[in-house]
């Protein structure tokens, strides 16, 4: 191949040709190479000055110039590699001032808690549809995102009735604790929206309180973030008070619900996992330990409040495994040093957040002993371990001529069931349905199979208690009609398709019926042994003649049929919708010796196990349509907010909106880190190290928060269901320290390092943002203004608040 | 800076070559010296020695080559056309392919979501022997020769197809350096196995869908390999190809697509490698490369792809079971639409009938009146209902009436132009300001800032009795067509529009949202501030005047005959318009693929042919055809392509600690041939766990072939390693023609006669599933069903 030698003969002078252009250059390449941790020249000395508050000149003055010219493409490679490993030096600008901390919780805690008593109603979401997603006898609770829902979860929590909702436990449970701490009885019910507070007594506003200081901890957090990537004293606060002075983070923090929490608890994680890799050269010292375990709490605590949590796991995962590759690739680090970071890392990574997620569902099954509206979700073994169940004890020998009832297994269906009304389509013959209740239409009368003399159908005759076993061929006897559950060559009725075929009731007086009764019984798994069929055992029923499956399914009947569930026999089904089970059973045969059972109670694990599948049932099911959703492309160009509250009468309205200012300035961010990247890398490849370091220097650490912010905004796209602007706010987040890393980098590169300057910059642009902020202010407090000036803040049309 | 070597070797010359190849990894050395070094260290004379003894063997070789390649290609075509007559009917989608190549044959305008190519080409096969379209494809089972149809002629096209696949897949591992062994097992495994037979001797797409996605990657593969020589006529014939074959994957069906981000990335490693200035390229020159990548994979592609489709409306010219699906421009265009022959200007004074382009709703108002009290506590202002409702019904009348410029004073006075005036009546234009009134209730449609019943952001929309001047402005129309000019006269079945209430500038908006029982289940209207959104257009269907008669308008034949002589085309759709209009329906109809199907599968199921496709069956169950994976194929293929990407990452792992067992050559190849083919695996099928249609096994073929080609790289690779321990890096020889590649040991013959073997084994016992050739007892199918979940009928 020619060109493999051309390039290479060419090499020589090429390069020399251009380590002689670069001379000049070069003291700037050996810091970024000094810089670099694992960089085996820098790491001798383990406390580098950093090149923060370092004067170009002084360093130049330092460096000495006598680096071997054969290790330049290496240098290079590390000068890019401090800007994607996001690696912050060794002994970053650390003089956190304690001073600074604390006027920015303070300020913040202003912002945050400003009249956090208003509104004195229940707020949140004025739009919300009156049509709940899952009507059909459930209580809407859920409808997602209200304060209706978490505050109505604190009084559940309180009175200990179970119920289901799409997210873990934690957050609510916090919600619930600082109701009980201020008293709270669990009486009010947070029904509506707009409902008052003040009159039935409920402590509102210690209730508000938890989400509200938990939002006010973000700016301080965001301050330490800032300070462990290496910022100046002045961006770094600057940044804390684009944070502070951010409507939409305000707002959602001052209401009961969740997303301030969760957000929280991401800051939490990235200030403790940045703070991580500030000390990760002294590794298993009690920093390095501490920052470790508590990343590790904080990301188990965000995913015990949200799914959305996973993001924030993903994120230090996937940190963790470009350290980890870093680590394996230094000569330095024994086998068993790396095990035993290995083990370190999987323990307060992984160890540490399962336990604080399996916990706290674990106290929310203390918490919630007794059946509420959360029941009728659960299987009948879940049910069994809460209190007030309806659930009893059940013969376990089924017997011919028994009067048992069916349970559906795998949808919560309920029992097969039948009654007086008749099918509008295929036979007309009398439907036969799915009920979730156990009710007398829903006893079924257990009969032998018909015999055949002279082909006339012969009614055997039940004289001796005989036990039904595997293979058996049986009839049903619908109890209050005596119809036989029949099934025959017509289509069902909703699910009309090939092989499924209509099961109906069937008789007449003085008819006995026909084979097309005959069902035989197949018990799964059964123990030839003991074939015989027991109570909440699983079987299936196959239709004898056609060799169908008795099956059902989460399809409703029209309103002809009440809304139930829709029963049919299917040829092709999925097992586990054709499987059923008795779990009553009483017979005028039964001997006296006959043992009862019940069903037997699920450890802590399969619960666990049985909740999530529930919820992530019910959180794909919310594919509602909502007047405020919207789609993750319209997040960052904050293209439309959420009406939350509107006072009935006057002009106070509480709307989340960002500030419109920070979005901006983390919008922008955004895009010019990625073009600041794509010229470094295409610059590098160019060979053109000197240019390339500089845009390496000044994006320095934003790298892991670029890909936090990814990380956290990507997913939604994917997600079909209904989304909401507030599912941005983690996201912005880690947008809003982009903006403030990339303002250091360029202020520093710009102002020449004068802190002075760059305090200047910076006050500017913080008094820029608070400007913005008190404009926006009174949507975000639901305070009242004039109509001229909720007029004036219309920047863009579609922002549809409604200034009456 | 030094490191301990971990690979300690027996030789000390190849364990030095190695320790300086270590360090300069680290020093990221250019590798190019690296080989030249090499080169230096073998001395002159033995070189010489070894290319006078490789070259008797040389040729050998390349005459296996060739016998290989025939046979392979003999095997191919047989086993792909055998019995293909049999059997002589409709068998699964022969029903849809079948008839749209009679559609081509007959002319008449059909809809598919897919792209045409396919089936032109089938159209053309039927063309050839010629078939006239007369047969239909109604039913699965319709026979062939009862109704004398060339179906043998049209099954001929993809089994073609079908049987080239192998071949090229034996090419491709050829050019990637394997031995003639390898290569002839690779393409063996595609020649024996059952799925890619069955679905290559039906009417069916996927054949062809395969051919050219293996085919544009062999042209790469090809290109890269003429590297050394860009910008050569050569370098940009295969180049070029490669854009062909993207272009004709892509023109079969929308998922080659997967093909093209395949080669895309490829193309995208290649130019940031190029981009290196290690390679010495100036920035001009690497423009150039930039350059003409893109004009042989975007561009020529582009065109390639569009004139599949001006071939498409070229052929199909009348009007026929598609009509319904394009909008009234495109079926204006139609030889004996409706549309064309059934349009007619509109009158003022008309009666009309309105259709919601996107639901066909018609515009319904009734006596019924909005409930006082919505569910969630909203008070309406009772006034009568305006919905959509799409059946037709008296309520869907409108009449169109004129403004009265003496109340509403922004409107000017009417003159009648010189047509009208000699016909004495008025009719509708572009942008005229007009009144609806509901002519069974004699009342005029009008909204107001009042929140509409199901979606709180929109206006209510109701009717209004006529009271003198009261509300008289709320209840004016503009009627805008969506490309219509001023003084254009609005007609009937075709140009789209919009009506903007003249006060609110809301426009009437319908969505599929239901009203509850009180609107009768009927679709909700309101009036939408977001005018020119997609659910605001509207157009007039029947026209109802004392003029029209039969949907012609009296006294008008004259100007018609006129407007047919002159040879001004009209407002017709240019082919880029219709092109963009069908393309647009294509994708919204293969999203909307979802009704469930009973054969249809998961993408996770597929490798491992958890399930197949029952095509068709006798009633005894004795003889059916059933789509199912030669499975002796299907998991060793599986599991090659893990072992590949857990040998990779073992590889990037110990490299990291310094353990170099592949050494640098041999992990160039293995990065860019099996890491290229499992690149392209991985986009023919993880792409499909993001669609939301419905999927079927035949979807995973062309990521199948990928995956046995990674395999046959990972056997070739692993048994010469095992064979020829402490030589690795001579394995592949990518860099010099003159060195043929070599010969595995005992170890890599019996692995390859092995897997052979039992391959053959599988393909002859699925075999009469995969003919249709039939069972001598029912016990014979059902020892075929080896997986519950196979669901062979009657087993």
């Amino acid at each position: 191949m020619l060109t493999a030698h051309m390039p290479g003969a060419k090499e020589q002078p090429q390069e020399d040709d251009l380590l002689r252009k670069r001379k000049p250059t070069k003291p700037d390449t050996s810091v970024a190479a000094e810089e670099h941790p694992v960089s085996p020249s820098s790491s001798a000395e383990s406390t580098i000055p950093s090149a923060l508050d370092k004067d170009d000149s002084k360093t130049l003055s330092k460096t000495p110039v006598d680096d071997d010219d054969k290790y330049a493409p290496r240098k290079l490679k590390s000068a890019v590699a401090v800007a994607t490993s996001a690696a912050p030096t060794a002994e970053a600008d650390t003089n956190i001032s304690l001073g600074v901390l604390v006027t920015l919780t303070i300020l913040a805690l202003g912002v945050r808690l400003f009249q956090i008593s208003n509104p004195s109603q229940v707020g949140d979401c004025l739009d919300t549809p009156a049509f709940d997603r899952y009507s059909g006898g459930q209580t809407p609770e859920w409808v997602v995102f209200d304060e209706v829902h978490f505050g109505g979860f604190a009084s559940k929590y309180i009175n200990g009735t179970f119920f289901m909702d799409v997210h873990p436990p934690l957050g609510k449970l916090m919600i619930a604790a600082s109701g009980l701490a201020a008293g709270f009885d669990g009486v009010f019910d947070f029904k509506e929206i707009g409902k008052d507070y003040i009159a039935p007594r409920v402590p509102y506003v210690s209730m508000r309180l938890l989400p509200g200081i938990l939002g006010v901890l973000v700016v301080p957090m965001s301050y330490l973030t800032m300070k462990n990537l290496g910022a100046a004293n002045a961006t770094a606060v600057m940044t804390a008070l684009f944070v502070a002075f951010e409507n939409a983070l305000t707002c959602q923090s001052r209401l009961i619900l969740l997303d301030s929490i969760l957000v929280f608890f991401t800051a939490l994680s990235v200030q403790m996992w940045t703070h991580f890799q500030s000390v990760k050269n002294r590794p298993f010292t009690l920093q390095w330990w501490m920052s470790l375990a508590l990343c590790g709490a904080g990301i188990g605590l965000a995913a015990s409040v949200k799914w959305v949590g996973l993001f924030v796991i993903a994120w230090v995962g996937l940190s963790t495994v470009k350290y980890l590759w870093d680590l394996l690739g230094n000569p330095r680090v024994s086998s068993m040093v790396y095990i035993k970071h290995f083990m370190a890392l999987a323990t307060c990574l992984i160890g540490i957040p399962v336990v604080i997620y399996m916990l706290s569902f674990q106290i929310h099954f203390m918490m919630l002993p007794k059946i509420g509206s959360g029941t009728g979700f659960m299987s009948p073994e879940f049910q069994s371990t809460l209190q007030g169940n309806e659930l009893t004890e059940t013969f376990a020998e089924i017997a011919y001529g028994a009067d048992i009832m069916i349970r559906h297994e795998n949808t919560q269906g309920g029992y097969i069931h039948s009654h007086k009304h008749f099918y509008p389509t295929g036979s007309k013959q009398q439907q036969i349905t799915l009920y979730p209740y156990a009710d007398a239409n829903s006893i079924i009368h257990i009969l032998p199979a018909l015999e055949f003399v002279n082909k006339t159908a012969v009614e055997p005759q039940v004289v001796e208690f005989k036990q039904i076993k595997h293979g058996d061929v049986v009839r049903l006897e619908h109890g209050p009609t005596k119809m036989k559950v029949h099934s025959h060559d017509h289509r069902a009725p909703v699910s009309d398709a090939k092989g499924n075929f209509e099961v109906s009731g069937y008789g007449a007086p003085g008819f006995l019926g026909d084979s097309n009764d005959h069902w035989r019984v197949e018990i799964l798994d059964h123990d030839p042994e003991n074939p015989y069929l027991f109570a909440l055992q699983k079987f299936r029923l196959i239709h004898q003649n056609t060799g169908c499956a008795l099956f059902s399914h989460a399809v409703k009947l029209p309103e002809w049929g009440f809304g139930q569930q829709e029963v049919l026999c299917s040829q092709n089904g999925k097992k586990q919708l054709s499987t059923w089970r008795i779990d009553f059973n009483e017979n005028p045969l039964q001997p006296e010796t006959s043992k009862k059972v019940g069903y037997p109670k699920p450890s802590f694990l399969s619960k666990f196990i049985e909740s999530h599948k529930v919820m992530w049932r019910i959180n794909s099911g919310l594919d509602g349509v909502h007047p405020y959703q919207s789609r993750p492309l319209s997040w960052p160009v904050l293209s439309r907010g959420i009406s939350f509250w509107s006072a009935k009468a006057g002009t106070a309205k509480m709307h989340l909106m960002g500030n419109p200012l920070v979005w901006a300035a983390a919008g922008a961010a955004l895009g010019l880190y990625v073009l600041l990247e794509a010229i470094a890398a295409v610059l590098s490849k160019r060979q053109m190290t000197y240019v390339a370091g500089v845009f390496a220097d000044t994006t320095r650490g934003a790298g892991l928060l670029f890909m936090g912010w990814v990380l956290h905004y990507a997913p939604f796209f994917l997600m079909s269901r209904q989304l909401f602007l507030h599912h941005y706010l983690p996201s912005l987040y880690f947008s809003i320290l982009l903006f403030g890393v990339l303002f250091d980098g360029i202020t520093r590169r710009i102002l020449g390092g004068s802190s002075i300057l760059q305090w200047i910059a910076a006050s500017l642009g913080a008094a820029a943002c608070i400007a913005v902020f008190v404009s926006f202010s009174p949507l975000t407090y639901g305070l009242p203004m004039s109509k001229e000036h909720c007029q004036g803040l219309k920047w863009r049309k579609e922002w549809d608040w409604d200034c009456k | 800076m030094d490191k301990p070597t971990a690979v300690v070797d027996a030789d000390p010359a190849a364990s030095a070559v190695r320790q300086r190849k270590v360090k300069k990894d680290l020093a990221e050395q250019v590798p190019v010296l690296d080989d030249e070094k090499k080169k230096l260290a073998v001395p002159a004379q033995i070189q010489s020695s070894i290319s006078a003894a490789t070259l008797g063997r040389e040729k050998k070789i390349s005459l296996a080559y060739k016998a290989a390649f025939l046979i392979i290609t003999g095997l191919s075509f047989l086993t792909r056309t055998w019995g293909i007559g049999d059997p002589g009917q409709v068998v699964f989608d022969e029903v849809h392919f079948g008839k749209f190549a009679s559609y081509y044959l007959r002319r008449e305008y059909y809809f598919d979501v897919h792209p045409p190519l396919g089936k032109l080409l089938l159209a053309a096969a039927g063309w050839f022997v010629g078939y006239d379209g007369h047969f239909l494809f109604d039913n699965i089972g319709d026979d062939y020769v009862a109704n004398n149809v060339p179906y043998i002629a049209l099954r001929s096209l993809p089994a073609t197809c079908g049987a080239l696949i192998a071949p090229i897949v034996f090419l491709t591992l050829k050019e990637m350096k394997l031995s003639v062994v390898g290569a002839t097992f690779g393409a063996m495994l595609i020649v024996l196995d059952n799925s890619l037979i069955t679905q290559s001797r039906l009417i069916l797409l996927d054949s062809m869908l395969t051919l050219f996605a293996v085919c544009s990657v062999y042209a790469w593969v090809k290109f890269q390999k003429l590297k050394h020589i860009p910008f050569t006529p050569r370098w940009y014939l295969w180049l070029s190809l490669t854009g062909l074959g993207l272009a004709c994957t892509t023109g079969v069906k929308m998922v080659g697509m997967l093909t093209i981000a395949a080669i895309g990335v490829a193309v995208l490693f290649d130019l940031w490698d190029l981009l290196d200035y290690r390679k010495g390229l100036s920035m001009r020159q690497f423009s150039r490369h930039f350059a003409a990548r893109a004009l042989c994979l975007i561009f020529l592609p582009l065109a390639i792809y569009l004139s599949f489709f001006y071939i498409h409306f070229a052929i199909l010219i009348k009007s026929g079971p598609g009509d319904a699906f394009m909008s009234p421009a495109f079926q204006d265009g139609l030889k004996g639409s409706e549309v064309s022959t059934n349009t007619s200007a509109i009158p003022y004074y008309a009666n009309v009938t309105i259709r919601h382009r996107d639901t066909s709703a018609y515009l319904h108002s009734h006596v019924d009146k909005y409930p006082l009290r919505y569910e969630d506590g909203r008070i309406s202002t009772q006034g009568q209902q305006v919905t959509g409702y799409p059946h037709r019904d008296l309520n869907n009348h409108w009449t169109i009436e004129p403004v009265d410029a003496d109340i509403y004073p922004l409107v000017d006075h009417y003159v009648p132009d010189e047509e009208e005036q000699e016909r004495s009546v008025r009719y509708l234009r572009h942008n005229d300001l007009v009144r609806l009134k509901h002519a069974r209730t004699s009342t005029y449609l009008i909204t107001h800032d009042v929140a509409s019943p199901l979606t709180p952001t929109h206006m209510e929309m109701t009717t209004f009795k006529a009271n003198g001047t009261q509300r008289y402005n709320e209840t004016l129309w503009r009627v805008e067509t969506l490309d219509g000019e001023d003084g254009d006269k609005v007609r009937s079945k075709r140009g789209h529009l919009r009506f903007v209430n003249a006060v609110h500038k809301v426009a009437v908006h319908c969505h599929k949202g239901l009203l509850p029982d009180w609107g009768y289940g009927q679709q909700e209207i309101n009036g939408n501030k977001a005018v020119t959104e997609s659910f605001n257009v509207w157009w007039f269907d029947e026209v109802h005047h004392a003029r029209i008669v039969n949907g012609t308008e009296i006294g008008v034949e004259d100007t018609e005959v006129k407007a047919k002589k002159s040879p001004k085309p009209g407002r017709r759709l240019s082919f880029l318009q219709k092109f963009a209009e069908l393309q647009g329906l294509m994708v919204a109809h293969n999203s909307g693929l979802t009704k469930p199907h009973p054969y249809s599968s998961t993408p996770i199921t597929w490798p491992f042919v958890l399930r197949g496709i029952s095509f068709w069956e006798r009633k005894d169950g004795l003889r059916q055809i059933y789509l199912l994976g030669n499975p002796a194929v299907w998991w060793p293929a599986i599991t090659g392509t893990v072992m590949y990407a857990a040998m990779w990452i073992m590889d990037r792992l110990l490299l990291r600690r310094g353990i170099d067992d592949f050494g640098n050559r041999v992990r160039n190849w293995w990065d860019s041939t099996p890491g290229f083919l499992f690149l392209c695996w991985a986009l023919h099928w993880g792409p499909f766990f993001l669609q939301g249609r419905m999927l079927f096994l035949h979807h995973y073929l062309p990521a199948f072939i990928f995956s046995v080609m990674v395999t046959t790289c990972v056997i070739e690779f692993v048994s010469l390693r095992v064979s020829e321990t402490g030589a690795p890096e001579r394995i592949p020889q990518p860099r010099r023609r003159s060195v043929a590649p070599r010969q595995g040991g005992v170890v890599y013959w019996i692995a390859m006669t092995l897997m052979f073997l039992v391959a053959t084994a599988g393909f002859a016992y699925f075999a009469p599933l995969t003919y249709g050739t039939g069972f001598k007892s029912i016990e014979d199918l059902r020892s075929r069903k080896w997986l519950a979940s196979w669901d062979l009928q009657h087993a």
